[in-house]
């Protein structure tokens, strides 16, 4: 949290959480995000909050993933396979 | 333009990630089968009009989010905003931050990722309105860009960026209920 911030200039932080999610899904410049790279390695309370942040996005990402049931998959293979067939049932 | 004869090959290894996207959009394996299946078909019957070198992924999401929207959306009638009323930014970092020292929260903090189940997460998303679920799930699940994400739904890429942050929000909001349901949080850290 802010109050282990070593880093003296606010506005690097200010900076840095303002693009927080832009910058963990990959979706700043390169100018922009080498900065904010740069405030990280000075800047614990940051770091900090950038990796739950991106520990939360994969956590969320994994435990969204469902196994697609294998007779679902050969149903449509089927299904694929009348279309291509001219069958449309 | 793309072969037709090809498409089971170039598609179909899809098919766990849009069957995953199925499922939390229509909550419950039936409709998304039907959904995928549907998406399938009409993603077949369209494929020579499909730009061979371009994003099939995207592609096929996009018939899969319209189908969805056409075939499903009108049994859902679910409010389209969601109350963050004082939701702040990064709500379940700063909650558990709030608690404690620096060592005691990154304590919790391991604590509240691993101990959120799978079905605390898949509810929370899927308790978003429609309108912030789908941008959460094809950022979130499906690590799609923001330019994918507005191509996919038709909407302009700021409103993606604004969804996005509010469906996250809410879904960060929920996740911290959970946590407390699940007593992952040290004594006294229920207040908000």
């Amino acid at each position: 949290m802010s109050d282990e911030c070593d880093d003296q200039t606010a506005t690097g932080c200010d900076e840095a959480l303002e693009n927080l999610y832009l910058y963990l899904d990959s979706e700043l410049d390169t100018v922009t995000s080498d900065r904010i790279r740069s405030h990280l390695d000075d800047c614990k309370g940051c770091v900090h909050s950038f990796e739950f942040e991106k520990r939360l996005k994969t956590v969320v990402k994994e435990r969204l993933d469902e196994d697609v049931p294998d007779v679902f998959v050969s149903r449509l293979r089927d299904a694929l396979a009348r279309e291509a067939a001219g069958d449309t049932k | 333009m793309a072969d037709q004869a090809n498409f089971s090959q170039d598609a179909l290894q899809y098919n766990r990630q849009l069957y995953s996207a199925a499922m939390r959009m229509t909550r419950n394996p039936a409709d998304a089968e039907d959904l995928v299946q549907e998406t399938y078909l009409k993603a077949y019957r369209a494929y020579h009009t499909f730009t061979e070198g371009t994003n099939l992924k995207a592609w096929l999401y996009r018939i899969l989010t319209n189908t969805y929207i056409n075939k499903y959306r009108k049994d859902a009638r679910r409010p389209n905003e969601v109350d963050l009323g004082t939701v702040e930014d990064l709500y379940l970092y700063r909650r558990i931050g709030s608690e404690a020292s620096a060592e005691a929260s990154r304590t919790t903090e391991e604590r509240v990722l691993d101990g959120l189940v799978e079905s605390d997460v898949k509810e929370a998303v899927e308790e978003l309105p429609e309108t912030f679920r789908m941008p959460v799930l094809l950022a979130d699940l499906e690590g799609f860009s923001y330019k994918e994400i507005a191509e996919i739904l038709d909407i302009p890429i700021g409103t993606v960026m604004s969804r996005l942050h509010r469906g996250r929000k809410a879904m960060q909001k929920r996740l911290w209920e959970f946590a407390k349901e699940r007593g992952l949080l040290p004594e006294g850290a229920e207040k908000p």
